[in-house]
């Protein structure tokens, strides 16, 4: 070897100042520190947009200093197709098949989002029938989408078995919502005015039976076999702390400010479609970890069965939609509609001028104030922790890039 | 409940401000110079959590409009400012740091320059793209694209 550099590493000689390498390849930054006199260099890594953790095509730029890190960014816009511009092309019927791919996992409650602000718009009474029917497609919806975040936050910790048992049960609810609106994912259930059409007959009894082995049997058990798991539980306990005054700072909604200890619920704070008529609880954390965002979106899964139950005992008669005109040209005007989804508070703000086109549409997508705080939140974690972090958080590209 | 006179008291001290009864809530309408010291202002008055941030082409300028909330109160309160067509939008995250990804946005998809922003970058698309919320940019399918 005739590289002197090699000699002084094997001599165990190296020391501050003694060589520098003349250029730093890019992203490679010199740490300030170093370690008995051996500079430790900080790395990016590239985590994405194909990273099977991250949740969809998230790119999270993570800076480490060994296995630390130091500076987090994430990269978005990988799934961006432009949803409020489309939107000002499309009748204000058509806005809710624009919401289910925002939030596709939660489409009910995207769509009903829509449909409330284009309510507000053209001052329409929804029958109460209505509001019931959405209120337990919601709630439905809710649980199956809380299913596909316990399925893959497992996922994140390694395993596996939680995960399919997980999707069996969120099967029993598509089929339900399959049965009740036609569709699997893209519902398009919810429209201005009400909804499509009423429950087929029979389909109460599916439900109840459902809600029954979900309460009882399958909660129980997905909880026990996750929450209940020792390693789970050093895994995500303390890790991604998020304070009460950071999630107000950052815009947090939804499980992930409830889990800071901030008791806000758009169902109960402001309520809209049947939840003035319900009782359920809003589960609130303590520290704002982890395993606390496990905990709220857990116990919410509990008060969705129970609403669901109420819902189903207490389902009125009457008709299920409002007549409204087949092309809707709602008055000049702006306004603001939020609903709580899965999520947090997915929000549209509709301007019209008039016309049979939104003039703006924007849809207030929970999951881009969760992901902004998460770059708060990562530095300082090791590197193995940041998966388990965004896990946590539940963040839904599809609603972040529109 | 907060009015609009309570509001306006609280703002009174802000050059132009101005605050109404909308459909959409209590809208408060400032020069785009005092956007800061509103913001600032409604802060302090526990309107802290800074819900949405967007942009809306009016046709004659971009109006901006700060989705403010006060969760003691249950309130929320819209600040709006115009910015000139290719003007500079600047940023309120030291204030509000939820305004941090959303003024990105705003500012790459209404052609704007963002300043005092920690981050300036596009959020969503690529260098090159139009400013694709504006009304002067079309909806092309993939063939008029190509041509």
């Amino acid at each position: 070897m005739s590289d002197p550099r090699y000699e002084v590493y094997e001599a165990g000689l190296i020391g501050e100042g003694m060589h520098e390498p003349p250029v730093l390849p890019a992203g490679l930054r010199r740490s300030p520190s170093g370690v008995d006199g051996l500079r430790t260099e900080h790395l990016v890594v590239n985590m994405g947009p194909q990273h099977p953790s991250t949740h969809g095509v998230l790119r999270m730029l993570v800076e480490v200093d060994g296995e630390e890190v130091v500076n987090a960014e994430a990269s978005i816009g990988y799934l961006h197709r432009g949803i409020e511009k489309l939107a000002e092309h499309r009748r204000y019927d058509a806005l809710g098949t624009l919401m289910d791919r925002g939030d596709y996992v939660s489409g009910i409650m995207g769509e009903l989002a829509a449909a409330l602000a284009v309510e507000q718009l053209l001052e329409v009474e929804v029958p109460r029938k209505a509001h019931w029917l959405r209120s337990l497609t919601s709630e439905l919806n809710r649980i199956a989408s809380h299913l596909v975040w316990y399925g893959t936050f497992g996922l994140d910790t390694g395993a596996m078995g939680q995960f399919l048992y997980a999707m069996r049960d969120r099967e029993a609810i598509l089929d339900i919502l399959e049965a009740i609106s036609g569709q699997r994912m893209m519902f398009n259930y919810v429209r201005p005015g009400g909804v499509v059409r009423d429950l087929p007959p029979g389909i109460d009894a599916k439900i109840r039976a459902f809600v029954d082995g979900f309460e009882n049997v399958y909660l129980p058990e997905h909880d026990a076999l996750l929450g209940g798991n020792e390693i789970f539980q050093s895994r995500v306990k303390g890790i991604g702390v998020i304070t009460r005054e950071q999630a107000l700072a950052f815009g947090l909604t939804g499980p992930n400010l409830r889990a800071s200890g901030v008791r806000y619920d758009v169902r109960a704070n402001r309520p809209y479609a049947a939840y003035p008529e319900l009782e359920f609880e809003v589960p609130v954390g303590e520290t704002g970890d982890a395993w606390d965002r496990y905990l709220v979106r857990m116990e919410e899964m509990r008060q969705a069965a129970r609403l669901i139950r109420q819902l189903i005992d207490g389902m009125p008669e009457g008709p299920h939609a409002a007549k409204v005109p087949k092309v809707l040209r709602p008055p000049a005007g702006e306004v603001y509609a939020a609903v709580e989804s899965s999520r947090g508070e997915t929000g549209v703000h509709l301007v019209s001028d008039g016309s049979e086109h939104p003039y703006r549409f924007h849809y207030r997508a929970p999951s881009l104030f969760a992901l902004q705080a998460l770059e708060e939140i990562v530095p300082g974690h090791l590197i193995a922790d940041v998966v388990m972090i965004i896990g946590s958080t539940d963040v839904m590209m599809g609603e972040i890039d529109r | 409940m907060l009015r609009v006179a309570d509001v306006e008291r609280l703002v009174a001290g802000i050059e132009g401000a101005a605050a109404s009864e909308e459909r959409l809530g209590i809208v408060v309408r400032v020069g785009r110079g005092s956007v800061e010291e509103t913001l600032a202002q409604l802060k302090v008055a526990g309107f802290n959590w800074l819900v949405d941030l967007l942009g809306t082409d009016t046709g004659e300028h971009v109006e901006i409009t700060y989705h403010l909330r006060s969760y003691e109160a249950g309130q929320d309160v819209f600040v709006k400012t115009a910015v000139p067509y290719d003007g500079e939008l600047a940023s309120v995250w030291q204030i509000c740091p939820a305004a941090l990804m959303p003024e990105r946005e705003t500012a790459e998809l209404f052609g704007l320059r963002l300043s005092g922003h920690p981050n300036p970058k596009r959020l969503l698309t690529t260098d090159g793209v139009e400013p694709l919320l504006r009304k002067d940019v079309a909806v092309r399918t993939p063939e008029e694209f190509r041509r």
